[in-house]
């Protein structure tokens, strides 16, 4: 109850943020609307060179198109602006104030920042994923789609823990803080179905940096190309990373001695 | 005027060296789409023996050669001078006896393009090493494109410099920016080679300078175009050089003229 009191805090502030500067929200609404039509516009290229990508046809791939825009936009709205923020925190020191705070501080520097207009993003993400469902032309079991949604989460969870992994790595290199970055630029691999690539790429994108597990597999969870025991294994994985994280973040904050100091 | 050039070389290398752990980043950022667009492509041809006559080496060579030329042909100067026109420290440069945008911004750009080169290098070998392509460049293919590998960088320098000087009136200026890069993304072969789009937009892509800064160079080192082609987009590249250079003085001029730093 305490942690919701306080992610609404969080929420009802960022609101107020973001209407000081309304114009500006109209804008990124236009350019990322501009970006999915051009994301369209390439696919409409592809699948006018072939019928199936990867053994994917066209529906299969906006329903993933919109899987990508979920987790990327998670990228935008949580992950980019806290890291900006928690970096300036540690280089200034103003991370100090955090810890002073009587609450999780883990939870605090994941979410204080929460780039607000982003919640279009997600709409548009959901959009392209009913299209996509319809595309496909066959319905998938309601077994399919809930084990497609809980994968979805749970994907978005292992990218989530993989940051605070990487943020937490600058306690002890404190010239880390290029990592996330390293993440962002690679989660463009989320676009396409990972069975298209290369086996030395997939498996970068599955156990590096694992855009594949938050993308690719919840589809094919939905295509029911899932055996039990891998829908099994990514949901374990989930946990076993978000509790890894945690340590991992208890054990940096222990080394934090703050740069005002 | 040669001894102001190497003295803006000296101090924007030693800048640029200065970050360059920075490239790294700069590098997977700007890597990872052309080795998507090769996989997607590659896959495809292999599925179906090849598409529109372009075979899975076809594609291979084409990206691979793709990531080289784009460094060399494409500009930052958006990056470098937008912010210094927004928070009005541009004010220092334009005190000096010559053009900030065509000595510093320029030399700049160059001493960015020469780092990053140097650090792509080796990634490049792995790359080759891993998708084994057959390339089809030649000494005197290489001859060839050196000329349009230059044009072809200056088209997007002065496109670029045109665009960020939007800055002196506007903050709007990255929106503009991006709409410029995905347009030109679609028309400059980045997204897939150009034979493969539907025939009109081939003939506008032609036309417009998108594809002079990198689908030129880059076929033209593949050796790829037959004479009359290589020809009249040589011409292209003199005809828009001399355009885009006539647009950037004029918006130039305008925008110096109406200038107050922030903050005078």
């Amino acid at each position: 109850m305490h942690t919701l009191r306080i992610l609404k805090a969080f929420f009802q502030n960022n609101v107020q943020q973001e209407l000081a500067y309304r114009a500006d929200t109209l804008v990124n609404i236009l350019i990322s609307l501009f970006w999915l039509g051009w994301e369209l516009i390439g696919l409409s290229i592809i699948f006018s060179n072939t019928q199936t990508i990867g053994g994917w046809n066209i529906g299969e791939v906006i329903a993933l198109l919109g899987v990508f825009r979920l987790i990327n936009t998670f990228m935008q709205m949580v992950v980019w602006p806290n890291t900006e923020k928690f970096n300036r925190g540690i280089r200034e020191g103003s991370l100090d104030y955090t810890f002073l705070q009587p609450a999780n501080s883990q939870f605090l520097v994941s979410f204080s920042r929460i780039v607000i207009w982003n919640a279009w993003n997600i709409a548009l993400g959901v959009v392209l994923i009913v299209i996509g469902l319809f595309a496909i032309g066959s319905t998938p079991s309601p077994v399919n789609v809930v084990t497609f949604l809980v994968l979805i989460f749970s994907g978005g969870v292992i990218i989530y823990s993989l940051w605070i992994i990487l943020i937490s790595l600058t306690f002890w290199f404190t010239k880390f803080d290029n990592s996330v970055t390293i993440m962002q630029a690679l989660m463009d691999t989320g676009r396409f179905p990972a069975t298209v690539y290369p086996v030395w790429l997939r498996v970068i994108v599955t156990f590096v940096v694992p855009v594949a597990v938050a993308t690719t597999v919840p589809l094919q969870a939905l295509r029911g190309d899932l055996p039990w025991w891998q829908v099994g294994l990514a949901l374990v994985v989930g946990l076993a990373v978000f509790v890894l994280a945690a340590l991992v973040w208890k054990a940096g904050v222990k080394r934090y001695s703050g740069a005002s100091a | 005027m040669l001894a102001i050039y190497k003295r803006f070389w000296q101090v924007n290398w030693a800048e640029q060296w200065q970050y360059r752990a920075n490239l790294i980043m700069y590098l997977a950022f700007w890597l990872v789409s052309p080795v998507v667009y090769l996989a997607v492509w590659t896959s495809i041809a292999n599925a179906q023996g090849s598409v529109n006559g372009l075979t899975a080496n076809d594609f291979a060579a084409y990206y691979l050669t793709l990531l080289p030329v784009s460094i060399i042909t494409s500009s930052i100067t958006i990056h470098i001078l937008a912010y210094k026109i927004q928070e009005g420290t541009i004010s220092n440069e334009l005190m000096q006896p010559v053009h900030p945008v065509l000595t510093n911004t320029l030399v700049n750009n160059v001493a960015f393009k020469a780092l990053q080169l140097i650090v792509f290098v080796p990634v490049w070998l792995v790359l080759l090493a891993l998708f084994r392509p057959t390339l089809t460049i030649t000494p005197q293919s290489v001859l060839w494109a050196l000329p349009a590998l230059a044009m072809g960088f200056l088209i997007n320098f002065l496109m670029d410099s045109t665009i960020t000087l939007i800055a002196f009136w506007t903050t709007r200026v990255w929106a503009i920016e991006q709409f410029n890069n995905a347009v030109g993304q679609l028309l400059n072969g980045a997204f897939v080679p150009l034979a493969i789009m539907p025939a009109w937009v081939q003939g506008l892509a032609q036309f417009l300078p998108y594809q002079l800064g990198l689908s030129f160079p880059l076929l033209l080192l593949l050796n790829k175009l037959p004479v009359e082609q290589i020809a009249l987009n040589y011409t292209l590249q003199a005809v828009w050089g001399i355009v885009l250079f006539a647009v950037f003085n004029f918006v130039w001029r305008r925008a110096v003229k109406q200038y107050s730093a922030v903050g005078a």
